[in-house]
């Protein structure tokens, strides 16, 4: 689904990510974890070239992005992306919010667009806010707009951008919620996050980058309980 | 002193017949304006540095210089070019669209800057191209924004539109002068034409500030 080789990416002189490869299989939930400045959000960011990539290959069902003949709006309606800070469009209704992208990008009718916005409203259990503004909205419920936002693109992939890090405590078990049940639909999806329990409870397989480097990987349960390298041991030891 | 009130009515549909030319010029001015400064504020954001170079070229000759000079070469050196003889009220026009785009431009790019750079990632993420996201999402948010500062820009173009009587544009100001070259008085004439500006500058801050309002409210932010 997702085919990462030998991405590197420098801002300026500060080599972020150095060389990272990494595959991702349909349905698979991948959790990247380390700490801040370990180049984390920059690689989720460039899996849909939010940032510009410096060298190496991010290939997304089949289409290279780094290729100058993939058309890089095509395959960002494949992948959806959730964003620290939800990023709603405040000038819109909710319903707006979830429609505007189906309609003007896929073509898809006003009414059948607002009907699939609806359901994807009430699956993130919001049905009731499809004619409020986004700042009437705690939180929580913006980033579980902003979920059902991306997915109304019907996309194959969801990258997550540390989705609770900006949202009040009690406010993230609403949001992982929703996350769960979409990894339990089938989702393929990537998720940075500091959350350690959603994903060891979650994800198929955590992901340890440090300083610009993927330096584990294993199944949750494996790196959480027996984590190979140094550095991992030390970060765990400080998050847990 | 006497202050003559019959030079106030002798003129006064002298005055009237200017302050239409002055709306007119005005209203064409700023709707030029508006227009021409979307299209260089956009093309002074290219990520393409030789884009740029003219429109930034273009905004810093008319910011950089006076407009009343800019008038002059309007009148007497360009719109000869294409007529003859040159009409003062299109070269007042001209000049006062070209001078406020510059100014325009730079508060729409202030705008459209001053949106967080998330909006137009997530727009991006969804799948839109870059005009779509400005189309869709940057600009009806910029707007509301620039609101009070084309505000002050308008005010400003209504009073410049005065620099037209150096033309012989016979828009307020003109026929100001006129009455007073006439009488050789100052007072009457000048102290009118000031308290018709006075009116229509005032008129216009309440107009932008209900809009102002009215855009607020109507998003419930």
């Amino acid at each position: 689904m997702i085919s990462v080789k030998n991405l590197k990416k420098s801002f300026g002189d500060n080599e972020v990510l150095k060389d990272i490869s990494l595959d991702v299989s349909p349905q698979e939930v991948v959790v990247v974890i380390g700490p801040s400045g370990s180049g984390k959000s920059t690689f989720i960011r460039c899996l849909n070239m939010l940032e510009t990539i410096d060298s190496g290959h991010v290939i997304i069902d089949g289409k290279d992005l780094t290729d100058k003949k993939t058309n890089i709006n095509e395959v960002r309606t494949d992948v959806g992306m959730v964003f620290q800070h939800f990023n709603l469009f405040p000038h819109k209704t909710i319903l707006e919010n979830i429609t505007l992208a189906p309609i003007n990008v896929r073509g898809v009718k006003k009414a059948e667009a607002e009907e699939k916005a609806r359901v994807l409203l009430a699956k993130v259990g919001l049905a009731e806010k499809a004619s409020a503004y986004p700042d009437s909205l705690s939180g929580g419920q913006k980033q579980r707009v902003a979920i059902a936002r991306a997915l109304a693109m019907e996309p194959k992939v969801m990258l997550f951008d540390e989705p609770t890090s900006a949202l009040d405590p009690e406010m993230v078990g609403e949001v992982l919620e929703v996350m769960k049940q979409l990894a339990k639909d089938g989702m393929t999806m990537i998720v940075v996050t500091h959350e350690m329990g959603f994903a060891r409870e979650v994800g198929d397989r955590v992901i340890f980058m440090d300083n610009g480097y993927v330096v584990e990987q294993n199944e949750p349960k494996a790196l959480f309980d027996a984590p190979q390298h140094e550095r991992t041991k030390a970060f765990l030891s400080k998050v847990l | 002193m006497d202050f003559r009130f019959d030079i106030i009515t002798d003129y006064m549909p002298f005055f009237l017949q200017g302050l239409k030319v002055t709306l007119g010029v005005s209203l064409a001015g700023v709707l030029a304006g508006l227009v021409l400064g979307l299209f260089i504020a956009l093309g002074k954001m290219s990520t393409n540095r030789w884009v740029r170079l003219p429109f930034n070229i273009y905004i810093n000759i008319f910011r950089g210089t006076p407009l009343l000079v800019q008038l002059l070469i309007i009148h007497f050196g360009i719109v000869p070019l294409f007529m003859s003889p040159s009409n003062p009220v299109i070269s007042l026009v001209i000049g006062l669209s070209l001078n406020a785009a510059a100014y325009i431009a730079e508060i729409f790019r202030a705008g459209i800057q001053s949106i967080d750079k998330g909006q137009m990632e997530a727009a991006r993420s969804l799948g839109m191209t870059r005009v779509q996201a400005m189309k869709l999402v940057i600009l009806p948010q910029a707007f509301k924004r620039v609101i009070p500062p084309l505000g002050n820009e308008f005010i400003v173009l209504l009073k410049e539109s005065s620099l037209g009587s150096v033309l012989a544009a016979p828009e307020l100001m003109y026929w100001g002068r006129a009455a007073a070259g006439q009488y050789i008085r100052v007072w009457e004439p000048y102290l009118t034409v000031a308290l018709i500006y006075l009116v229509l500058t005032l008129s216009l801050t309440y107009l932008m500030n209900y809009v102002e309002r009215r855009l607020s409210t109507d998003d419930k932010r």
